[in-house]
């Protein structure tokens, strides 16, 4: 019985393991379990990880404290490295960040808007129309209000209905704004996947 | 000789200067999270919406930093960080570990980030392993720590002082920068005492989970820091230091060649083994050996009582010079000489 066991896990271990390449690339990036993002500016997840010191500089000077840290619960690999929840605690886009960032785990960026819309991708809004307001029929609008790229990255239509468009930079101020409960609005992160294709 | 009574720029206050320069960079360390935090205040603009406790901390921030800031939110930016990584009015500085541990978890050479390590380590090759003893913020709750162990010892609770082999830190130091590599992230600051306390007290101060609670957000870093207090404590003194420091076993590798460092006058010395008692790493400064553990911390020179040490520009230590002639032993040799001379 115990060889049969034994036969049965290195089974399943090795289907896990074929499975894997074919999982999502967030999937493969992301061993933490919680949707997160990284500051803005941040390299691709593999590259942010070897290349981030951990020594807590971007979260002494963010003004709207929405960097927080892993713990060790989040996997050694990642431990005492940036992120941002945006639900808890949204970017504002000040890029103080990657001013003080001497690893380069975080790259400076211009705070001007040509250079955030162009060099920024935290991640993309994504509007779940069965628990939006606006698409319900009350009319609401408020994630487009907390945008700081109105009309750039998201834009309303009737009703307030917000579709959001190819240029949001993920920063999270919608999903940290909806009054829906859970948010109808999320941040999908994809760590800086898109700027290396 | 040149006493100390009276003479302010004598050496023996090398090691009062010491203490200064530690106190200092740990209270920047405590003072720097609350200057974010009232960074933060300032910047939401919400000064009535604060809690009792929170408006406390932004007037006592105010009336602290507004003889020197006009724009805090802004200007108070300029000192940032910790020991592990600073930045100091637009100046970068990081240690050399850090620099170390990226380039081997990142199998590249980031060169803005290296060049952050420069000065650290110019100083380190000129004065060898002082980051240890001048800067550290964990050597100032290290030595903190050893001298509990002598308050322990006088209560009659024996603190341990078992000693090992100090070339131990060069494997954690070795293994510690391999598994960077492997896993390809810097793990060394997961065990690297002063990036553990520089970071952990941002945590407890800034960072208390959502709930902004001032020390309320330590993490695993302070769990494992406690245990090496505790390690000093009742296993060796000084044990994390002298045996497993990654970042000491590289100050010590940088500093093997140093420029400066402490000898001992032999024509000065009265063998009374003051200075290995007091010597932090257990060293022999009494047998001229320093070895590229020293860290010029300067205790030895602070207990001499008859002033036997000096700083010498030199790459190598003396070899020993036997025994001290102000002592008994270099008598009864000078005595044996005298009655055998006539002889000769």
């Amino acid at each position: 019985m115990k060889r049969r066991q034994f036969l049965a896990d290195l089974i399943y271990g090795a289907t896990v393991a074929l499975t894997l390449p074919v999982q999502s690339v967030e999937a493969r990036v992301n061993t933490t379990g919680i949707r997160y993002l990284r500051p803005p500016g941040a390299l691709p997840e593999d590259q942010f990880k070897s290349q981030c010191i951990r020594c807590g500089q971007c979260g002494e000077i963010c003004p709207n404290r929405c960097i927080t840290y892993f713990g060790i619960a989040n996997g050694m690999d990642v431990l005492d490295t940036p992120f941002i929840i945006p639900r808890e605690q949204a970017c504002i886009l000040c890029m103080k960040c990657g001013d003080v960032c001497p690893s380069g785990a975080i790259q400076p960026i211009k705070r001007t808007f040509k250079e955030i819309v162009g060099k920024v991708r935290m991640g993309m809004a994504r509007v779940d129309e069965n628990l939006c307001l606006s698409y319900q029929g009350k009319t609401c609008g408020v994630c487009y209000r907390a945008c700081q790229l109105q009309d750039v990255a998201i834009k309303v239509g009737m009703l307030e209905q917000p579709r959001v468009l190819e240029s949001c930079v993920g920063c999270g101020l919608c999903e940290r704004s909806c009054i829906q409960m859970p948010q109808a609005i999320r941040i999908i992160p994809d760590y800086g996947q898109q700027k290396e294709a | 000789m040149m006493t100390a009574k009276g003479n302010f720029f004598h050496i023996r206050h090398l090691n009062k200067l010491r203490w200064v320069v530690l106190s200092i960079v740990f209270l920047m360390l405590l003072l720097l999270p609350f200057i974010y935090l009232y960074q933060t205040y300032v910047a939401a603009h919400a000064y009535d919406l604060l809690p009792a406790s929170e408006k406390q901390i932004y007037n006592v921030m105010e009336k602290l930093t507004s003889p020197f800031v006009s724009d805090p939110e802004n200007q108070l930016d300029q000192i940032k960080g910790n020991t592990w990584s600073g930045t100091l009015f637009g100046l970068k500085l990081s240690d050399p570990l850090a620099v170390v541990s990226q380039a081997a978890a990142s199998q590249k050479f980031y060169w803005p980030f290296i060049l952050t390590g420069l000065i650290p380590l110019i100083f380190t090759l000129i004065l060898g392993r002082f980051y240890c003893g001048w800067i550290c913020p964990a050597t100032f709750l290290y030595e903190l720590n050893s001298n509990l162990a002598v308050l322990l010892n006088k209560m009659g609770i024996h603190s341990g002082n078992r000693r090992f082999d100090r070339r131990f830190k060069y494997l954690v130091l070795a293994v510690g920068v391999t598994l960077s590599a492997v896993a390809g992230a810097v793990l060394t600051a997961a065990i690297y005492p002063p990036a553990i306390v520089g970071r952990e007290i941002y945590y407890g101060i800034a960072q208390g989970g959502y709930s902004h609670v001032v020390l309320g957000g330590f993490g695993a870093g302070a769990v494992f820091f406690f245990t090496t207090l505790l390690f000093d404590l009742f296993v060796s003194r000084r044990g994390f230091c002298r045996y497993l420091c990654p970042g000491g076993a590289l100050y010590s590798l940088l500093g093997r060649y140093r420029v400066l460092r402490i000898q001992r006058v032999v024509e000065e010395c009265n063998d009374c083994a003051k200075c290995n008692a007091v010597c932090e790493f257990g060293l022999d400064p009494l047998r001229d050996s320093f070895g590229q553990e020293c860290n010029n911390c300067t205790a030895c020179i602070a207990i001499c009582p008859t002033d036997a040490f000096e700083f010498k520009f030199s790459v190598k230590d003396k070899v020993f010079q036997g025994p001290g002639h102000l002592g008994r032993s270099y008598r009864r040799g000078q005595e044996a000489r005298l009655m055998s001379e006539p002889d000769e």
